[in-house]
């Protein structure tokens, strides 16, 4: 099932949490609503799922306005970050509340409820802990009881709020990857928050960057790294260098005020000049892992730059602490500085 | 050093410990300060009531105003402890989990009946109600007498009682969030469904502590009641008013006697509030996570 939001609005008092979101959701899609905190990615979902209520604006499924459906009505699974699982209930009776509360007319027998629950407890693999309480669980366990909960009722929309949030790395890890196949297998449309990158960019096949309240940028977690559409996402994704055009005119050719964005990928180290090069010496050297990070100050101005590159790179040019070396773009982004108005606008795109 | 704490020599202070000497005198203070105070009075009670034997305490007990006042005590408590149970569950409700304004306001309305001294809440009521109060002359002409008859005193004790079960709720409440509330609605469960076997559940034992505190109370009060009840005899006289009226009548038997009722609720009271703290201390205890992914 699609969902189309169309011009949405939310105020908190005088806060506006949601500012005119216009967005998407194909049918079967798994899509993640990313952002810093504060954002109004959970307030977008709790709105989706009939949690909360906008000021202004429609929700659409699959064409068809629900704006004024409660959540009740919504047939949404909603997983919450922390689980909220109904404490003094058993995990079967957990999965099987939603099944219990039908109407008379649509609900199942207790056969049925059964063999429904267990197949939901198997998809989760904790069909052996269908006695235990809550309580007894570790949180990775809680969450994918919580999932299977959701599950029960066969939602045609699936909406999990910052799902792997309140649990450690390595469960964070495993789930993640555990959420994407079980997404593959039941492609029911899925929206997720996260204030998590990574995990949005390893998940989820759509992000939608949020920023105070707004979209920022909509599209393909390659589109979004590789291809930012604001100042914004190009900070909030991936790590980033800075060059203001006054100090560099060389690489962003603008004499007005602009801003050049460079991944630290894509800088070119060499030893001889290159027409577009700057001067630079060499601060610091880490390896982590398969890259080699740089930290190097920009001749005269001192300005940090980081670099970021293979390890095959970096041993076919080794360079140490204290060297001195010629640095240039590879990548460039450019968006103009306005000064009464703090936000930016992309003016050019130089490869 | 394995067990080191254990061959520790006893002489060896630790810091953060106070002298054995310290503890025994703390806790000699204590249990003589209750003995004195708490201990005492109760066994005095049931001295006097028994003193003159079974007979004398059987007989005033069965003394037709006894019993009236027995009656009245049950029927008061028995109106105020389900209004303020549905008065408190709603508050609670309302105070966890929702925004609105007047939140704090009502917080503190809620505290007022702890704040006000009872004698002076039964005399705003019988300002109000009253034959002379502002409400007076028109009560009377639709005939409705509210002070010195029985209402009167089914009012006061839910005005006295009404913070127990909302007080005991709240933080109760707003600890427990409104997580599962969503989770049961987002599940396809209605407004009473969800409040069934959502909500009712996980605020029983809270509940049931409130209820047991405000029955004590409701049984047990005196001042506010004292006011707006008139002391008719075999009318309007709830127990503690009986065992006023007997006392200075100086029939200690019989006063001592009904006061033992009242003794003996207050223990009752005790005991059941041990047995809810226990159960719910038994429910919130988890099982370390043993289990691992």
């Amino acid at each position: 099932m699609s969902i189309t939001i169309q011009n949405l609005n939310k105020q908190f008092g005088n806060f506006t949490a949601l500012n005119n979101i216009n967005l998407e959701v194909e049918s079967g899609e798994l899509v993640a609503l990313l952002g810093p905190s504060g954002c109004g990615k959970t307030t977008l979902l709790r709105i989706i799922g009939g949690l909360d209520v906008q000021n202004s604006g429609n929700i659409l499924f699959h064409g068809k306005n629900i704006a004024h459906r409660n959540a009740r009505e919504r047939s949404v699974g909603f997983v919450f970050q922390h689980y909220a699982l109904f404490r003094h209930m058993t995990l079967f009776e957990n999965v099987a509340f939603g099944l219990r509360v039908k109407p008379k007319k649509e609900r199942h027998n207790e056969t049925e409820i059964k063999r429904r629950v267990h197949e939901l407890l198997q998809l989760v693999q904790l069909d052996w802990l269908a006695d235990r309480y809550p309580a007894q669980l570790s949180g990775g366990q809680r969450q994918r009881v919580a999932l299977a909960r959701a599950l029960a009722v066969e939602p045609q929309i699936l909406l999990l709020d910052e799902p792997f949030g309140a649990l450690d790395t390595k469960v964070r890890k495993e789930l993640r990857r555990w959420l994407r196949r079980l997404h593959d297998e039941l492609h029911v449309t899925s929206v997720f928050v996260t204030h998590d990158q990574e995990e949005a960019l390893e998940v989820a096949d759509r992000i939608v960057v949020m920023n105070k309240g707004e979209i920022e940028q909509v599209g393909s977690p390659d589109e979004v790294y590789a291809n930012p559409g604001s100042p914004f996402v190009y900070e909030f994704i991936g790590n980033v260098n800075l060059f203001h055009s006054r100090t560099h005119a060389l690489w962003t050719h603008q004499h007005g005020d602009a801003i050049a964005y460079v991944r630290p990928h894509d800088i070119e180290i060499s030893s001889d000049p290159h027409p577009s090069s700057l001067t630079a010496i060499v601060k610091q050297i880490r390896a982590i892992g398969p890259t080699v990070r740089l930290e190097t100050a920009t001749l005269p101005d001192g300005e940090i730059v980081e670099i970021e590159l293979s390890r095959e790179r970096f041993n076919a040019t080794p360079v140490s602490v204290g060297d001195k070396v010629f640095i240039y773009p590879r990548h460039i982004r450019l968006f103009e500085e306005k000064k009464k108005n703090p936000e930016f606008s992309a003016i050019a795109h130089h490869s | 050093m394995r067990n080191s704490s254990r061959l520790q020599p006893s002489h060896i202070k630790i810091a953060t410990c106070e002298p054995r000497i310290v503890a025994r005198i703390l806790i000699a203070i204590a249990l003589f300060y209750l003995a004195l105070f708490l201990g005492l009075p109760l066994f005095a009670v049931f001295y006097e009531a028994l003193g003159k034997g079974w007979e004398l305490y059987l007989e005033a007990l069965r003394d037709p105003d006894a019993g009236s006042a027995i009656e009245l005590t049950l029927i008061a408590a028995a109106i105020a402890v389900p209004a303020n149970l549905i008065f408190g569950v709603a508050a609670a409700w309302a105070i966890a989990k929702f925004e609105f304004r007047g939140k704090n306001l009502l917080i503190t309305l809620i505290d007022l009946p702890f704040a006000v001294s009872p004698v002076v809440s039964g005399m705003i009521y019988v300002l109000l109600f009253g034959a002379q109060g502002w409400l007076g002359p028109w009560l009377q002409e639709h005939d409705i007498k509210l002070i010195f008859a029985v209402p009167g005193i089914v009012l006061v004790t839910i005005f006295v009682t009404f913070p127990f079960i909302a007080r005991e709720l709240i933080p109760l409440m707003q600890a427990q969030g409104k997580d599962e509330e969503e989770a049961a609605v987002s599940l396809g469960a209605s407004g009473w469904q969800t409040f069934w076997r959502i909500t009712v559940p996980n605020i029983k034992w809270g509940l049931l502590y409130g209820v047991i505190l405000c029955n004590a109370r409701a049984m047990g009060e005196f001042g506010a009641v004292s006011v707006v009840s008139g002391h008719i005899r075999g009318m309007t006289n709830t127990v503690p008013l009986h065992v006023e009226i007997l006392y200075n009548e100086y029939n200690f038997v019989a006063a001592f006697s009904v006061a033992s009722l009242l003794a003996l609720l207050a223990l009752i009271t005790l005991l059941a509030k041990s047995i809810v703290e226990y159960r719910v201390r038994k429910d919130s205890q988890t099982i370390p996570h043993g289990e691992t992914e």
